[in-house]
């Protein structure tokens, strides 16, 4: 049976504004694998780990996470140095940075179940539950607030990446990082300047997790799957296309789970990668 | 001197490619290095552009013992390099490709007057200059290349087989810029297959066989010698 407009559209809101989840999570992966061929697995532990301070610091030092997040960012940044470093002196390719991301990712998550065990751990805020009546249909809040970020971010990186010097030089590097020195771009600067920008953006998806979603450890790899198919989709390296692609696979989900069954959310992500896959073989 | 080069053993890993080179190029000069393909050509412009270390020898640029300094500081002593296959950054745009020539403080100060040459010297390149590099024809991307090498405001080009690909009438109009190139006041060192054109814009000229110098001198004493005639012109 065919579910009501009203319904559609409610499902075709909430699935853009979880969408841009996706996006963010998206945006840092999609960085430093289109940018530095770095495929980076720990990204979503990390963002677990953002999400487990900002818990950290709300219930036990009460610090409300607009201003926990002032601090986290910095440090995700600090971590994602601590990261490339360890790229950079093992002079890992593409290949090799899935294996160690994904011991670094292992690490994360047995130390985040050790300092916070597996229990569910849920940020309660009064905060959560508001949302907007538009018409017949509701915005929550929470979210919308995420997608402007996330515009925000996803919209300044591709200006940055477009406009400035040091964009042009990254996106230069990528293509002939050889010929790129040769006219001065020091691209292991650069270099190390992507891994903590990109970790930052963990940290900025770590608080909004803290802020929406429960927390348990395993869940670092719930994300996996569908936001790599969202960093193809979008696109690598191209920050407005990895959040874009996010509202498309967090819609299309939506509306798949309101039509058929919730079980066949996660086979949306791939269906459509797939599609892409098939009608433009280059595409990423 | 502006550039010196003694002595110099460069190669791959284990495989050497280039032995016991030695030349010079002076402010204002063209020199051309000719040979056959194989001959460890591109591996010499490439060393001297820092894209390779040299194992042995000695390589100087107006004094600077260019051995100790980084592959990303060469340009900023004035080298820039116009590479075999021209190597532009296909996804980006024309003007982007240009940009990145300018890379470097010194040279981005100058942005908008080294782009008013660039576009003066290769008009098409202002029409096209939204566009992907990768678009363009080979002699347009070609165009591009020595657009983005005249950005860094250099003293001196380095050209890897510039007319390598490119239709017979954009060969001609490729050499007439490097020459121009030299006549704006910098110096050129050139790298080519095509040894009739190289040897008559050259001031001096070197030829590279198995990656040795087997002999130097005026372009007219070269295109004199028997084995010069007889390898490359085929007389």
């Amino acid at each position: 049976m065919m579910p009501s407009a009203t319904l559609l559209g409610q499902a075709l809101i909430s699935g853009v504004l979880a969408g841009g989840m996706y996006g963010l999570l998206a945006l840092g992966l999609s960085l430093s694998w289109g940018l530095l061929r770095l495929v980076n697995l720990s990204h979503f532990a990390l963002a677990f780990l953002a999400a487990y301070l900002t818990y950290e610091m709300g219930t036990t030092y009460h610090i409300d996470p607009w201003w926990s997040v002032l601090l986290i960012v910095p440090a995700m940044f600090a971590i994602g140095l601590v990261q490339h470093w360890i790229f950079d002196r093992f002079k890992v390719n593409e290949l090799a940075s899935l294996l160690i991301t994904f011991s670094f990712a292992v690490m994360l998550e047995v130390g985040i179940q050790l300092y916070w065990t597996a229990d569910y751990r849920r940020f309660e805020t009064h905060y959560a539950t508001w949302s907007i009546k538009a018409g017949p249909f509701y915005i929550p809040v929470l979210e919308l607030i995420l997608c402007l970020v996330a515009g925000v971010l996803a919209w300044g990186t591709w200006l940055w990446l477009r406009k400035t010097y040091v964009g042009k030089a990254l996106r230069a590097s990528a293509e002939d990082a050889d010929i790129a020195a040769a006219y001065g771009v020091d691209h292991k600067k650069l270099a190390y300047l992507l891994s903590g920008l990109g970790a930052a953006y963990a940290g900025v998806a770590g608080t909004f997790i803290a802020l929406i979603a429960t927390l348990a450890p395993a869940q670092i790899w719930a994300w996996l799957g569908v936001v790599f198919a969202v960093v193809i989709i979008g696109r690598l390296g191209n920050p407005l296309g990895a959040l874009f692609a996010g509202m498309l696979i967090g819609a299309s989900e939506s509306i798949a789970m309101a039509i058929l069954s919730p079980a066949w959310a996660p086979v949306v992500s791939f269906s459509v990668l797939i599609a892409i896959l098939l009608w433009d073989p280059e595409w990423s | 001197m502006l550039l010196e080069a003694r002595n110099l053993h460069i190669g791959y890993g284990d495989a050497p490619a280039v032995w016991d080179v030695s030349f010079d190029v002076d402010a204002g000069e063209i020199v051309s290095v000719i040979g056959p393909n194989g001959a460890g050509k591109t591996t010499l412009i490439n060393a001297i552009a820092g894209l390779l270390r040299c194992r042995q020898g000695e390589l100087r640029f107006d004094g600077a013992d260019m051995k100790r300094v980084r592959a990303h500081d060469y340009c900023s002593h004035g080298i820039a390099l116009v590479p075999e296959g021209r190597r532009l950054f296909t996804k980006m745009t024309v003007e982007e490709n240009l940009e990145l020539g300018c890379y470097l403080p010194a040279a981005r100060a100058a942005r908008a007057s080294s782009l008013e040459r660039v576009y003066g010297l290769f008009p098409i390149l202002r029409d096209k200059r939204q566009q992907p590099a990768g678009e363009l024809s080979g002699g347009q991307q070609q165009m591009v290349a020595i657009g983005r090498a005249l950005m860094a405001r250099p003293r001196i080009v380095l050209f890897d087989e510039p007319s390598l690909g490119l239709a017979p009438t954009i060969v001609d109009d490729m050499f007439d810029i490097i020459s121009r190139v030299r006549d704006d006041g910098a110096a050129v060192l050139l790298v080519e297959q095509n040894v009739l054109k190289a040897l008559s814009i050259a001031d001096r000229a070197y030829v590279l066989e198995q990656g040795r110098i087997v002999a130097t001198g005026l372009p007219d004493e070269l295109l004199k010698q028997p084995h010069i005639r007889e390898a490359y012109l085929g007389v």
